[in-house]
């Protein structure tokens, strides 16, 4: 079946307020799919014009190919976990799941089944006749997903549902998750401000910035190859050096940076020799020993934390350009202190330039 | 209680305070009370012979009532008419909280709320006879209808019970839309969606999701609603005609037209205990403890 989701030249303004940029896209039938942004960036209002809460005020929404303009909500093919969950507290359990199908008119018996197979597939089989109330927050989590598979979407929608939950409760919601839509092959759409749950769930990810998405690609081309400074800079950690385009050369660019030197890096999109651009290194591509061709620059260590694994320094430049450096713990030695000089190298092919002043 | 007035006011204050609030209570409620129970079981005897030989506890004046079967009657009709005006003001109610609760922008609730409340400034009776001149067969109303070619002929609404209907369910309309408005309004929105996106049409997501979150608030909006139109005067005596008695007319004129205060104390107590053991009676139908009420 095709479940797939077109958002058709949509457009969604409040009065004078534009909370959707005219955005065309289309996903896939049976993708999991995230919009990735910082609260306010309008991913929970594409969330409402897809389930049908609101109406677009131009374009269309599509799904399976046809226009859901019209259609109210509880006449579309899509089911919705929300951030609260908004499980019926006055229900039990397996009134809950079978909410959606007791409104179709399915009988009771055939509800019974449904509910045991989903209380199954989330591993909370017998809880059917526990009220909400006695639930854990992750068995909760798990009825809520339950609920809205029982009416066979087409469309899954996700509205941050694990934000409440604790990080390991979390980490191990994500893996299941993953796990029952690819049993389903139901498109799963993905609201989140947590980029960690959108790069390690999503098929693809849609980066949002104030009612615009800046950059749809799946998880891994997101955070080397990032279209706009906001998504360098949203997407991962990242140092963002401003400097002078002076060179543009088989996909390399030369700038500029004033006390920093001449640094080179990968062109994203076309930049022209003479105007601003910025230079994103990832914090974990810098390296203590130079080795052939990498760039360096000085800088003075302010902080350094050990994280486990790995540690991070905070480090300034004789620019007062803050810089965030990672490294493994293997490379610690007690040169690496507060207000030591330290030099640090990156290779060119790993550092990305972008037009435009500044970081975001 | 006493301590922690005292830690607050010290203990003369508290002591005052205290002191004061029951002066108001034994004295203005509680004795008046005990006053009217110790009349009901009293006959009525001329000054002379009270503390007589005849002055003797007797449920007689209890009886009463149900040797008179036109007194029975319209005891009954006032309770099944309460009944019908709690209904109607529940119908008209619950689209009004729900919108003033879930639909409407703050800015719109509020003037709202200000248009309800407004009319509630004016006088029960000045409002009550507005509606006398409202509803007159010569009246505003039929003036409109008969204008607007929707009757051919005036209706007399303030014949039988429908002035009476009319009247009460907007004298109380305010007691039956505050607390399922405050009930609603308590009502995570997201359950509304969730019924929706569901697949739940509105009837069906008022009647699983609203109605059984605002249970509590209906239950005490209707208990209002009942025992105020039970215990009304004012509307039956003005929008009522003869053959719509109510039984707080009855009461009265025992009282004031009877002279016969015992007999009007024993009425007055059989309408409240029946109200009270009614208004139980429902609340067990449909679940609702008293502790949700309080909420």
């Amino acid at each position: 079946m095709d479940s797939s989701v077109h958002l058709d030249n949509t457009v969604m303004q409040f009065g004078d307020f534009t909370a959707i940029q005219k955005t065309d896209l289309t996903i896939q039938s049976g993708e999991f799919f995230s919009f990735l942004g910082p609260s306010g960036c309008g991913k929970t209002t594409i969330l409402n014009m897809i389930s049908g809460f609101i109406d677009p005020t131009q374009g269309d929404i599509k799904i399976g190919g046809k226009s859901m303009r019209g259609v109210p909500a509880n006449k579309r093919p899509t089911s919705m976990i929300f951030q609260n969950l908004a499980l019926f507290p006055l229900m039990t359990v397996a009134e809950n799941i079978e909410f959606g199908l007791e409104v179709r008119g399915v009988s009771k018996s055939e509800r019974k089944k449904a509910s045991d197979r989903l209380l199954e597939l989330v591993a909370l089989e017998g809880s059917g006749a526990k009220k909400v109330s006695e639930l854990s927050g992750g068995q909760r989590q798990r009825i809520a997903i339950a609920r809205a598979l029982a009416v066979e979407p087409q469309v899954l929608l996700l509205d941050e549902p694990l934000s409440a939950l604790d990080l390991k409760l979390r980490q191990h919601m994500r893996t299941e998750l993953k796990a029952i839509q690819r049993k389903t092959g139901i498109t799963f759409i993905y609201i989140t401000h947590d980029q960690g749950e959108a790069l390690t769930m999503s098929d693809r990810v849609a980066v949002m910035s104030a009612g615009r998405i800046q950059q749809v690609a799946d998880p891994i081309t997101l955070y080397r190859d990032p279209h706009t400074a906001f998504v360098a800079s949203f997407v991962g950690e990242n140092n963002g050096v401003s400097g002078k385009v002076i060179d543009v050369n088989s996909g390399l660019v030369v700038l500029d940076c004033g006390a920093l030197g001449k640094l080179a890096g990968r062109s994203q999109g076309n930049i022209a020799i003479g105007t601003d651009a910025t230079l994103f290194i990832r914090p974990e591509h810098f390296r203590l020993q130079a080795e052939n061709g990498m760039h360096t620059l000085g800088a003075t260590i302010d902080e350094v934390n050990f994280e486990g694994a790995y540690l991070t320094l905070n480090a300034k430049t004789p620019a007062e350009q803050a810089l965030s450096i990672q490294l493994g713990t293997h490379q610690f030695t007690e040169s690496l202190k507060k207000g030591a000089p330290v030099s640090l190298s990156y290779n060119e092919r790993d550092a990305i330039v972008i037009a435009g002043e500044g970081h975001v | 209680m006493f301590s922690q007035l005292k830690s607050r006011f010290g203990s003369g204050l508290a002591v005052g305070i205290i002191g004061m609030i029951a002066i108001w209570l034994i004295g203005l409620v509680i004795l008046p009370q005990i006053l009217m129970v110790d009349y009901s079981f009293r006959p009525n005897l001329l000054p002379a012979d009270i503390g007589g030989p005849k002055d003797v506890y007797s449920l007689t004046n209890y009886e009463t009532l149900f040797s008179n079967k036109i007194h029975l009657a319209i005891f009954f009709k006032t309770i099944w008419s309460s009944v019908l005006v709690t209904g109607l003001t529940l119908v008209v109610s619950y689209p009004i909280a729900f919108y003033l609760a879930k639909v409407a922008t703050p800015q719109k609730a509020a003037l709202c709320l200000l248009l309800l409340i407004i009319p509630f400034w004016i006088n029960e009776i000045l409002r009550t006879f507005s509606w006398y001149i409202i509803l007159a067969y010569k009246g505003p109303l039929n003036a409109l209808l008969l204008g607007l070619g929707l009757i051919d002929r005036p209706i007399r609404f303030l014949s039988g019970d429908g002035g009476v209907l009319i009247g009460m369910v907007y004298a109380y309309i305010l007691f039956m839309i505050f607390p399922i408005y405050n009930a609603i309004e308590s009502l995570d929105t997201n359950q509304i969606k969730a019924a929706r996106n569901l697949g739940a049409g509105w009837i069906r997501t008022h009647w699983r999701v609203v109605i059984p979150h605002a249970k509590p608030g209906i239950a005490t909006g209707c208990i209002m609603t009942f025992m105020l139109a039970a215990g009304s005067y004012a509307v039956p005596a003005l929008l009522g005609s003869p053959g719509s008695r109510w039984f707080t007319q009855i009461i009265y004129n025992w009282f004031f037209e009877g002279g016969d205060w015992n007999q009007g104390a024993a009425y007055a107590f059989l309408l409240l205990i029946i109200c009270i053991g009614f208004i139980a009676l429902v609340m067990r139908i449909f679940k609702v403890g008293l502790g949700d009420i309080a909420k």
